[in-house]
């Protein structure tokens, strides 16, 4: 009933605009396909579960609007966990025109029970198929007209990180329709999910498949449906369900599902053509040494010498040859104007908007951020992490995070607030708190990493270790701690398919790097010259000065930092890059000792999370304990500065 | 077939396990279900053998502890003969044979079997096999068909004969992977953590989880000695292996 209404509502908008959603099991490259569909750049990764939320756009296809919708990952319609859930409400709930599937070639086999399954919602379908070219490598063939002619649904190539042609997957929508699933279920089966259908409300949508999931015992459908339509509606078919289960013993969901991959079985026997292949290839025995405990570890450290040799020297001289070109010449400019001081102040002077806004942005942080992203976008694509991760995996057990709270943590070096987001998926209340925790304590994100790693190396290699080792203890020691305070949890269990290495394409990195410098420069930008200029305001009004005083016992005489950093801490609270970037400038010119740049670095990193990541933590936890774990970071931040202060004047001399 | 009175009361037994499942205790629910099989004579014989408990005016229905203890041995017989029946055996009229089975075994015949198959949990329609003593001790059988994949050393391929957990939301996850029943699957490594292959993709799991893949024992290129020619524990090939295998794991 309720299903009708929103088609009601809908029908205007559904008559100028056609949905087409993009789904598919974990890592099988939806987002590349959006982002080729709609010129958008949501951020792609070989690493499951990137997309945490749903994301459309609108596009002309065959002169008609498309909304296009980007959503998370899912393995099947039938749900046990409540990250899948949005997705299948969306389908239900807003019921798109088309549907389009993308596939992982090399998980040909696997992603056939959730086309099976779609097709069977006889909504009109697209299949893509992504990695052709890493199968074949393989000897895997795939045959592409069998499959159309079997499936009755357009069917499409597309190289792993090469662009799908546009126009050709913009036709395929135009021409999608619905599929055939010839899935014989036997009599039982199938006298029982008709008399469900006959007994569901006569007004509903997808009746055959809601029937179908009902009777595998979908625990989430039931209650979606009584919130969508009431118990009262849904009650002759509960009757209904309860006296099939009764009659019929046995497992419905295993019954159905042996029928599926019986399907699947055949549908994939009469498709795939394999061949003998002259051995693995190196992208192989690359994968197996990074999963074992020797080689992993070696090249796990090869590749951190790598972006810290590459983050420092490439990124150090493009920010001499911007300053040499760019930023040295243009003070000279403006400094040559003679300015009446206030102005020339306001420009270039230690707080100028120029100075901390602009140069600070272009000339100090881009250019690492710009080397870090391409090396970091090389190591999502590649599959890295991912593969790293299953190394890893007995040793996060330890500090509470069992299982798929690893994937999570591991994308906080990528974007907190998405990694605190994609904790949605987790269960368990106690891993969900610790992962999140963990998230907003000591990892640093990806462009705070870049250029902590570039500060710390200005001050010497052996700073970098300090730091990283004291961050690594700081997330243990938490993890520990949680662990043991925090009581009960079921054991939770990790299951994960991980894909094999691939060399990263350029272009595709380059093109991610881009875009992520574009977001950079639009986003922070305006916060950096904001800032420059609230400080400068802050300043000639004596209220900095004020400040400093008063912080003066906490700032100097606990954390043992000159009182000056203050506008490191006032613009961290803005933007940690800004901050990062004045740390740069104070260690450039000597304003901070050796152990000051260490602290500094570290109280930067821990001492608060960043707006956006409270409010995931806000979004996924409840606004009390994003509160609460605020506050307790910020407490803790201080306490362990302190300790580390001393630590480090016991060894190192004051 | 004639059937004896003892298997009669077999069934009404059995019949009451399955309600007990489902938590049903009318007898007019085992009227419906056993239809002409019915017989209220029987039940007054169970009742009187002090293996069940009827409510007022005959109209519940319930399993005493002796009549339960005796219900579970059945349904365990039938059960497993049923998984016997389709994993090593191939297949074949899975009721029929089982129903006659489960009257004749005795106790260590079905534990024996239940060894020799790995304690499954489940029948291959993905009822609960009621645990009996063998799978609480979790012994090991000198040479089973069904061993955990565990137990495979890493490189080793097997077929997947049955997932051994009762655990639906797990069954669903590893069969979208395409472990299930048939599969083909690779130990790649057992160290720092399981990594399997299935069907071309690499797949990391949880110990735990692994063990509860049963596969089969491959003949040929298994590392465990057929029975026949078992090699005694004490054989200095088996102290090399040992040692081997420590020196490989320690690295």
């Amino acid at each position: 009933m309720v299903f009708c209404a929103v088609e009601q509502e809908n029908n205007y908008s559904r008559a100028a605009v056609r949905k087409v959603a993009i789904v598919g099991l974990p890592n099988t490259g939806k987002t590349h396909v959006f982002n080729n569909l709609t010129g958008e750049h949501g951020i792609v990764a070989n690493y499951p579960g990137t997309t945490v939320e749903m994301q459309r756009s609108l596009v002309m296809i065959q002169g008609q609007r498309h909304e296009i919708i980007d959503t998370p990952s899912m393995h099947s319609l039938y749900i046990h966990s409540e990250e899948e859930v949005a997705v299948r409400s969306m389908i239900l709930v807003e019921k798109p025109d088309v549907l389009v599937q993308c596939m992982d070639a090399g998980l040909y086999r696997q992603s056939l029970l959730l086309t099976a399954e779609l097709l069977e919602l006889e909504i009109p379908m697209v299949l893509v198929l992504n990695t052709m070219d890493d199968v074949s490598r393989q000897g895997i063939q795939i045959d592409f007209q069998v499959m159309e002619k079997l499936l009755n649904v357009p069917v499409l190539a597309s190289m792993s990180l090469h662009d799908l042609g546009k126009k050709e997957l913009k036709a395929a929508i135009g021409r999608a329709k619905k599929g055939v699933v010839d899935i014989k279920y036997g009599f039982r089966i199938e006298h029982g999910i008709h008399a469900l259908t006959a007994a569901l409300p006569f007004d509903m949508e997808f009746k055959h498949k809601i029937a179908t999931l009902l009777l595998q015992k979908d625990p989430l459908l039931e209650k979606f449906l009584e919130g969508r339509m009431g118990a009262e509606t849904l009650a002759p078919a509960r009757l209904l369900l309860n006296n099939i289960r009764s009659q019929v013993q046995g497992n419905w969901r295993q019954m159905i599902n042996d029928r599926r991959n019986k399907w699947a079985d055949k549908v994939s026997a009469a498709v795939l053509r394999k061949q003998k292949t002259g051995g693995q290839g190196v992208a192989y025995h690359l994968t197996q040494a990074s999963r074992q405990p020797f080689w992993g570890i070696l090249i796990f450290l090869c590749l951190m010498a790598l972006v810290y040799l590459a983050v420092v020297y490439v990124s150090g001289a493009m920010d001499r040859m911007i300053n040499f070109l760019a930023v040295g010449p243009l003070t000279r400019f403006i400094a040559g104007f003679a300015l009446p001081p206030f102005w020339n102040d306001f420009l270039i002077g230690n707080h100028g908007v120029l100075t901390l806004g602009l140069f600070n942005a272009v000339g100090t942080v881009l250019p690492i951020l710009s080397v870090f992203f391409f090396i970091f976008g090389c190591f999502e694509d590649s599959g890295y992490i991912i593969n790293f991760t299953v190394l890893t995996k007995n040793f996060f057990k330890k500090i509470g995070v069992p299982g798929h709270a690893i994937t999570s943590l591991v994308l906080g070096f990528g974007c907190k607030t998405m990694a605190t987001l994609s904790t949605r998926g987790l269960t368990i209340r106690k891993e969900k708190f610790i992962a999140v925790f963990l998230i907003a304590f000591a990892i640093p994100c990806s462009a705070q990493l870049g250029i902590s790693m570039s500060i710390l190396a200005r001050v010497g290699l052996s700073a970098f270790f300090i730091v990283f080792s004291v961050l690594i203890l700081c997330e243990i020691g938490a993890g520990l701690f949680l662990n043991t305070i925090i009581k009960g949890g079921e054991e939770s269990w990790f299951i994960q398919a991980v894909p094999p290495l691939r060399f990263p394409g350029m272009k595709a990195v380059a093109r991610k790097t881009y875009h992520r410098m574009t977001d950079f420069l639009k986003e922070a930008l305006p916060i950096f010259l904001l800032s420059a200029l609230g400080l400068f305001v802050a300043e000639k009004a004596g209220l900095l000065g004020v400040a400093k005083q008063a912080l003066t016992p906490i700032i100097v005489d606990w954390m043992g930092l000159p009182k000056d950093i203050l506008d490191v801490f006032l613009l961290a609270l803005a933007r940690r890059e800004a901050a990062a970037g004045l740390i740069l400038k104070m260690v450039d010119t000597g304003a901070l000792t050796y152990i000051q740049s260490i602290i500094a670095v570290v109280v930067t990193t821990i001492s608060f999370p960043c707006v956006a990541n409270v409010m995931a933590i806000g979004r996924e936890m409840g606004w009390k304990t994003a509160v609460m774990m605020t506050a307790l970071i910020f407490v803790s931040s201080f306490f362990l500065v302190a300790g580390l202060r001393w630590i480090l004047v016991i060894c190192l001399g004051p | 077939m004639g059937i004896t009175r003892n298997e009669e009361l077999d069934e009404h037994l059995e019949q009451l396990w399955y309600m007990k499942e489902q938590q049903i205790i009318t007898v007019d629910f085992m009227k419906k279900a056993l239809k002409q099989a019915f017989d209220p004579k029987i039940v007054d014989a169970l009742s009187a053998a002090g293996l069940v408990v009827l409510g007022p005016e005959a109209s519940a229905i319930r399993l005493t502890d002796t009549g339960e203890a005796r219900a579970r041995q059945l349904i365990r017989a039938h059960r497993l003969a049923e998984r016997l029946i389709t994993d090593v055996l191939g297949g074949g009229d899975l009721e029929q044979i089982a129903c006659e089975f489960e009257h004749t075994v005795s106790l260590e015949l079905v534990n024996g079997i239940c060894t020799l198959l790995g304690h499954p949990k489940e029948c291959p329609h993905g009822m609960p096999i009621p645990e009996g003593a063998c799978c609480r001790l979790a012994q090991k059988a000198e040479f089973s068909f069904i061993i955990p994949l565990t137990d495979l050393k890493p490189g080793e391929s097997a077929r997947v004969a049955y997932i051994n957990c009762r655990d639906d939301r797990q069954i669903h996850t590893l069969e979208g992977l395409c472990i299930r029943p048939g599969a083909m699957v690779k130990l790649h490594q057992d160290y720092p953590t399981h990594v399997i292959e299935c069907e071309g993709s690499s797949i990391a799991l949880d110990k735990a989880v692994v063990a509860n893949i049963s596969v089969w024992r491959n003949l040929q290129e298994s590392s465990v000695p057929m029975p026949a020619v078992a090699v005694p524990d004490k054989d200095t090939r088996g102290v090399f292996r040992k040692f081997f295998n420590y020196i490989i794991r320690k690295k």
